[in-house]
């Protein structure tokens, strides 16, 4: 147990232990004495809270869209990921690291990327600059669907999982039987269920976006940074005075996210008790 | 159902990033409009594997690393996932082994740093190692808490009752029921530190050169048929596991 404390809470605990003392100037190069002012700057300004908010917005977009998408797939053919080519294919995307799916948005999907290419060859623009800012633009675009290319096959493969585990084929055969039509099945029994069960997955999946780094690092704009980026960005500028402020940032993204995954999760554990 | 040219689309989407990337690494002189590039050459895999570059060097370091990270992650949380599962507080242990992944491993990274440059363990391979382990090791042991079961624990007894001694139990009965769980587990550690850059770049002070963090630095540089080469090689070793995953592990 020793060992798995030291492997696991230990460094977190120091971590946060010298974020809390580099950040009220307790600890760290040019110390200045015990002080909230990087607290309140942090607090007050507007960059971090606009870069809380573009993660969750980059998260929620990716999230949604990529459930969307792998919900349709498995509802419309829960079958053909079980067995078949496709059943191989799909664990396919799960080998590209998040680096690797950056650069191939990138190189995809920026003004001289392959489609900007395809679609100038096609005639329907007449070179870069009509192509749309897709990639390090201040929506997150690209970051969203570098996450939505990732996150898609995932979810496939979750949901085809539950799918056979907890026989929704029967249940919609029954749905069927009671004179249920095959959007009414699905829309009353198949997601619900399948929404129901991937519940915590999709909670951890969302936190995983919101920390992501090497994605919006390439595909993200200088203005809203997401909030690892922007960490980052603080702690290796060369003013000394960015760093308390790093720290501060790393501190208020933890409690956040432990937050809402306690009040998130607890939520749900709750509500599945009562049933 | 999907219709056959729904299921060659969704086919070619996802052949279509490997199909690039490898294009990519034999190509040379790609300007806007060419849809494809003008040259097509072996240059850049000679350039970069014939040890005019040091792309061999972080090859073979990333997968040192890799290795070794898949070897200590899975034989140090095949043990400590016994003590959790049979701990009277299993749930609240295994809430510990959690707070890494709530943690984004970058902001983790930058938490530590402080404490990687006192201990000199900063760009040193050994400082990657650890910090990756600080990963690795909690997902071994989420992986292993559901092998050790009442099913184990009664086999584990089954084989004291007939004599076996606690070694006899561990090489005769745990470990060839084990002999999956381990496998999928080594794989499993091995793609998190194969796919690792922000904690390994950060804590590496760019000193540790990985195939992450050389894919980044010819990203950087502008040189696409570099870094597209180098991620070739980044996916290498996980379409051969999930092959081996795919043919071995499901189908015995």
């Amino acid at each position: 147990m020793a060992l798995f404390l030291g492997l696991t809470a230990l460094p977190l605990a120091f971590g946060i232990g010298y974020s809390l003392l580099h950040s009220t100037g307790l600890a760290g190069i040019g110390s200045e004495g015990f002080t909230l002012r990087h607290w309140g700057s942090v607090l007050t300004g507007s960059e971090f809270w606009r870069s809380l908010g573009f993660s969750c917005w980059v998260a929620a977009c990716s999230i949604g869209l990529a459930l969307g998408l792998a919900l349709a797939a498995v509802v419309r053919g829960p079958e053909r990921w079980q067995r078949g080519i496709l059943s191989w294919l799909i664990y396919l995307p799960l080998t590209l690291p998040a680096m690797v799916v950056a650069f191939l948005v990138f190189q995809t999907l920026s003004g001289a990327g392959f489609a900007s290419r395809l679609v100038y060859r096609l005639g329907l623009t007449g070179g870069i600059e009509d192509f749309p800012n897709w990639v390090n633009d201040p929506w997150g675009v690209g970051i969203i669907a570098a996450h939505v290319l990732m996150a898609t096959p995932f979810f496939i493969i979750l949901f085809s999982n539950l799918y056979q585990n907890e026989r929704l084929g029967e249940y919609a055969q029954l749905a069927a039987t009671l004179g249920a039509t095959a959007r009414q099945s699905a829309r009353r029994v198949v997601v619900p269920v399948l929404l129901r069960q991937a519940f915590p997955t999709l909670v951890l999946y969302f936190i995983f976006v919101m920390g992501s780094y090497e994605i919006p690092l390439l595909l993200g704009s200088q203005s809203p940074q997401m909030v690892s980026v922007l960490t980052i960005r603080k702690l290796q500028r060369f003013d000394l005075a960015d760093m308390p402020q790093a720290y501060v940032i790393g501190v208020l993204y933890t409690v956040f996210v432990v937050g809402a995954v306690v009040f998130l999760l607890r939520k749900k554990s709750g509500e599945r008790s009562l049933v | 159902m999907l219709r056959k040219p729904l299921k060659y689309t969704f086919a070619a989407a996802v052949l279509f990033p490997f199909a690039f990337l490898l294009a990519l690494s034999f190509g040379q002189n790609w300007r806007f409009p060419a849809v494809l590039p003008a040259t097509w050459t072996t240059d850049n895999w000679h350039f970069l594997l014939a040890g005019q570059s040091d792309l061999g060097q972080s090859l073979l370091r990333s997968l040192g690393i890799s290795v070794g990270i898949a070897t200590v992650a899975t034989g140090l949380s095949f043990f400590t996932a016994k003590h959790i599962a049979y701990h009277p507080w299993r749930e609240r242990w295994l809430t510990v082994a959690y707070f890494p992944y709530v943690f984004a491993p970058v902001i983790l990274a930058a938490t530590l740093q402080f404490y990687f440059l006192r201990l000199g363990l900063a760009g040193k391979v050994g400082g990657v190692l650890l910090a990756q382990l600080f990963i690795a090791y909690p997902f071994g042991v989420i992986f292993f808490t559901g092998f050790w079961n009442e099913r184990m624990r009664a086999m584990e007894q089954l084989s004291a009752t007939l004599g076996g001694n606690g070694w006899q139990t561990f090489r005769r009965v745990l470990v060839p029921a084990a002999k999956g769980a381990l496998l999928v587990c080594f794989f499993q550690t091995f793609l998190i530190s194969w796919f690792e850059y922000g904690l390994t770049s950060l804590l590496g002070v760019g000193k540790v050169q990985t195939l992450t963090v050389k894919v980044f630095q010819y990203i950087g540089e502008a040189n696409i048929f570099y870094a597209a080469l180098a991620s070739v090689l980044l996916v290498l070793p996980p379409v051969g596991l999930l092959w081996v995953n795919k043919r071995v592990l499901f189908k015995t």
